[in-house]
């Protein structure tokens, strides 16, 4: 099939990259302890990049029959200008690496996960609400740069809200393997940030700065939005606060290294390559507080004066697993070194005001702990967070020695990351007043 | 298109299979888009997303399929699996999944495209919209725009859809659409302004857009932003007066949303979250007599338009909430069997691979008889925020903030000076109950829903005239 995709193209552009990704994925949906629905897709996904005298077009097609669409894109790329970001395509340097759970790989061709909602033991949580997602996929990359790359690749991902009366708890897992330990942890880890915060009393937290203990689904939200502005394609297109900060410029305290790992074939988005065939390679973006690494592929690269990064998307660059170092605290020691503030479990709803100041609002959802003399003392329902991308990076305090690989609805790209302490946050007001 | 006896083939084999119900959903998806980049096309192509789905209800579980292959024996398989996951979902249900009985339709509709898409060629509407953007001033005083980025989309989004209830629905809908970003410069002050336009039809869309005039009041906001404002010290309980953007952002994320009867029932919970209307009822008193909010998928020329929903059902305009009240919630036909009632077409998906869940069409403030020059006259100490920047809503859409990009302090029933980044933080029956009048000069904004998982960005329109309200905090930040 590829062949024949390739023959629309082949002679009628100057370069070309076609992607070809063949999934099988089954998701069960939870709402109130019940299965709400089960999803089973088959898809056929083609990506085309053509380039023509410096003219770019790039497309996909999620058809049974892309040619058309594919015949007009060529036709078409006459009438368009050379693109300011068009770069010769690089040099296949790319590995193929694959990994894959048989048992998944089943699961997910079959389309039958009944086995998994049997031994993940969701009976016992009659308020759960969640999804959980077997992924079966195949990759394979071609191109006029002599790239042709496979690969072959298993997920298991999903993330449970748990209620107890008016209080609630949410975790997510993530792997490339069949992990029950790590996915009945993170339902686990639910149900007890539910019971815990329905055994405190309720209060508002009091608007003002706190101290805040941001747990690990809060952590992978924000400092993946951190991470995403060391992107080029952010940084051309105006939505990075790190536009005017050159690399090796301090922008957060000595404890924060964020490091994007696409080689790690532990979580989802690993790769060997990435979209124009180039070899990834695992990378600080920050390193103890320090700016390192803009991700690149090559057309940016070519813009910044920069060499790529292995980090191609469809166009511009995108990133992989992302990894927060962890830090020196001890879970158990975490809420007694936070002293006086707030412990936030979840958040949703993150906005910036202004991406290239990144000044942002988020807001919690799910348990968020009011924190007394290093003892949680109450539960409030809801709060809104304020802050700043560098002025959150240079308040963080300190980070759990422990890590979660989280992916959900608010993070889309896997993340591993501790818990993360930082110093002062403002919150706005209590989101609860005149609460319902 | 597709030969639709595939479909009722495909529906006679799951009722075959034991489902009591089955839909099956021909949907493609082709577009044309492409993207300047300060002026200059960065690149442009066409894209399909073409395939069916196939929803079923059997043994009390519901279940959905999809593929992109269409042929008998693909279309089969789906069958298959769709009952396979019905099984699945059965198997931990307390009670079987119900459907309403529907009015349904045996229907084919199109917009009319008055300007046809295909009668220019793609370098044409680049250099309509290069024209456009080459007539904007970028520069005001000391800010300049010192980046833009504008990108163009144009759709036609077909579906066939039956099911075993005896629906027929074929309908074509071409959607045009453009989004842009400017990023304004004024020393070491920066700020963006991010724009979504767009409706129905053809290319007469895009000229009703009127770009130049519409990115130039977009930069003088920057410039205003920018140069001119002042923060606002502390905060103040003032009267305040929304434009048309945001009351229509609000109407969608603080009545529309909580109005999702499955968000009620708690089917997204762990995603889009929940409603302060599990908590309330119907006819309960939310807000001033002056504030009726409506949701109608059959404006004309709208983003959100549509005559049936994917379920076949008839659509109608619903009212959320008239006068102050809380009416009907949004259903598909399942909610709608879990309240007893009728569904009222809510029923939407994004593309073939998406189950069609509980959705939003254009939401809506009714307009009432003020001008803007009446809504400000007897406000002696106030704020008017025309646009805005950042706004997020907790998961219950009960707390929300909206952040001025460009707002105004009202004295002595004038606009007078510009406030910088004026925060709007405010419950949602507080800001209901204190709209004491509201303006006549209705407009729409386009926007791109979010709420499903898979993610499902759906078309639609949010609107409103402007409004006042009494009393009210805002504070600088």
């Amino acid at each position: 099939m590829i062949e024949d995709l390739e023959s629309l193209v082949k002679g009628r552009v100057d370069e070309y990259l076609i992607l070809v990704s063949d999934s099988r994925e089954l998701m069960i949906k939870l709402a109130n302890g019940e299965v709400s629905t089960t999803q089973s897709w088959r898809d056929y996904e083609v990506s085309i990049y053509l380039a023509k005298s410096g003219r770019i077009a790039a497309a996909s097609y999620t058809t049974h029959d892309p040619r058309d669409a594919i015949r007009k894109t060529v036709s078409m790329i006459e009438r368009l200008e050379e693109s300011p970001l068009y770069a010769e395509l690089p040099e296949p340097s790319g590995r193929e690496k694959s990994r894959v759970d048989p048992r998944l790989k089943e699961a997910a061709l079959q389309g039958d996960a009944t086995w998994v909602l049997e031994e993940l033991e969701l009976d016992a949580h009659p308020t759960a609400a969640g999804m959980i997602s077997i992924a079966y996929t195949t990759r394979r990359l071609v191109g006029s740069n002599g790239a042709d790359l496979s690969q072959e690749a298993t997920s298991f991902n999903g993330y449970m809200r748990i209620f107890k009366g008016k209080s609630s708890g949410q975790w997510a897992w993530t792997s490339t393997v069949y992990d029950k330990v790590k996915a009945t942890r993170a339902i686990g880890q639910a149900a007890s940030l539910a019971e815990e915060c329905s055994r405190l009393p309720h209060e508002d937290v009091e608007p003002g700065t706190h101290r805040v203990l941001l747990g690990p689904m809060i952590a992978a939200n924000l400092l993946q939005l951190a991470a995403s502005a060391a992107n080029a394609g952010s940084i051309i297109l105006g939505f990075s606060f790190l536009q005017n900060r050159g690399l090796g410029s301090r922008v957060g305290s000595e404890v924060v290294t964020i490091l994007e790992k696409p080689l790690d074939d532990s979580m989802p988005l690993f790769t060997g390559f990435d979209d124009e065939g180039v070899e990834t390679r695992d990378k600080v973006i920050f390193d103890k507080g320090v700016f390192k690494t803009v991700l690149h592929n090559t057309k940016t690269a070519k813009i910044m004066g920069d060499v790529t990064t292995g980090n191609a998307g469809w166009v511009l660059p995108r990133t992989f697993n992302l990894e927060v170092a962890p830090g020196g605290l001890r879970e158990d020691e975490m809420l007694e070194v936070l002293g006086d503030g707030i412990y936030a479990t979840n958040n949703w709803y993150t906005r910036f005001q202004n991406y290239l100041e990144g000044t942002f609002s988020t807001v919690t959802r799910d348990a968020l702990f009011i924190v007394r003399r290093g003892r949680p003392v109450a539960c409030s329902s809801r709060a809104r967070l304020a802050s700043s991308m560098p002025s959150l990076l240079s308040s963080i305090e300190d980070l759990s020695r422990s890590q979660y690989d989280i992916q959900w609805w608010e993070v889309e790209e896997p993340v591993r990351t501790p818990y993360v302490l930082v110093s002062s946050m403002k919150v706005s007001r209590g989101a609860s007043v005149g609460a319902r | 298109m597709i030969d639709e006896s595939l479909l009722y083939r495909a529906i006679d084999e799951a009722a075959r299979l034991g489902a009591s119900y089955a839909e099956a959903r021909y949907h493609s998806l082709r577009e044309f888009n492409f993207s300047l980049l300060n002026g200059r096309v960065i690149g442009g192509a066409y894209s399909d997303s073409t395939g069916v789905s196939v929803r079923v209800y059997a043994g009390g579980g519901q279940g959905f399929a999809s593929t992109s292959t269409i042929s008998w024996e693909s279309l089969l398989d789906a069958v298959k699996r769709a009952i396979s996951a019905a099984r699945t979902s059965a198997a931990s249900r307390r009670s079987p999944a119900r459907l309403a009985p529907a009015r349904l339709g045996r229907a084919r509709y199109s917009v009319v495209e008055k300007k046809p898409l295909d009668s220019v060629g793609e370098d044409a509407k680049i250099a309509t919209v290069r024209e456009a953007l080459g007539s904007v001033e970028m520069k005001r005083g000391d800010m300049e725009v010192e980046s833009h980025t504008v990108a163009y989309r144009e759709s036609i989004e077909e579906k066939v859809i039956v099911n075993t209830d005896g629906a027929f629905v074929a309908s074509r809908v071409p959607r045009v659409e453009v989004f842009y970003n400017l990023t304004g410069k004024h020393g070491a002050l920066r700020a963006n302004r991010w724009r979504e336009l767009g409706g129905s039809g053809g290319l007469e869309v895009l000229d009703g857009m009127r770009l130049t005039n519409t990115i130039q009041d977009d930069v003088d906001s920057l410039h205003v932003n920018l140069v001119k404002a002042r923060n606002m010290e502390g905060s103040q309980r003032l009267d305040v007066v929304l434009s048309p953007e945001i009351v229509g952002l609000s109407v969608h994320e603080s009545a529309g949303h909580p109005s999702e009867a499955d968000r009620v029932l708690g089917r997204e919970a762990a995603q889009a979250g929940l409603s302060y209307r599990t908590e309330m009822s119907e006819g309960e008193r939310i807000g001033s007599e002056q504030v009726t909010i409506i949701d109608d998928p059959t404006i004309p020329g709208s983003m959100g338009f549509y005559l049936y929903d994917d379920e076949g059902v008839a659509a109608r305009p619903r009212v959320l909430i008239d006068k102050g009240i809380l009416r009907e919630l949004l259903h598909n036909r399942e909610t709608a069997a879990s309240f007893g009632v009728e569904s009222n077409a809510a029923s939407r998906a994004l593309d073939y691979r998406s189950e069609p869940i509980v959705r939003m069409a254009n939401t809506y403030m009714a307009p009432g008889d003020y001008s803007l020059d009446e809504l400000l006259e007897d406000i002696k100490d106030g704020v008017y925020i025309k646009k805005y920047m950042e706004w997020n809503i907790d998961d219950k859409r009960w707390i929300a903030r909206y952040v001025g990009l460009e707002a105004y302090r009202i004295r002595g029933g004038r606009i007078e000076e510009p406030l910088k980044n004026v925060v709007l933080e405010i419950n949602t029956r507080d800001y209901y109950s204190k709209i004491d009048a509201v303006g006549k000069d209705l407009s729409f904004e386009a926007g791109s829903c979010g709420k499903g998982e898979p993610m499902q960005p759906l078309p639609v329109w949010m609107g409103g005239p402007h409004v006042r309200l009494r009393s009210v905090e805002v504070k600088g930040i």
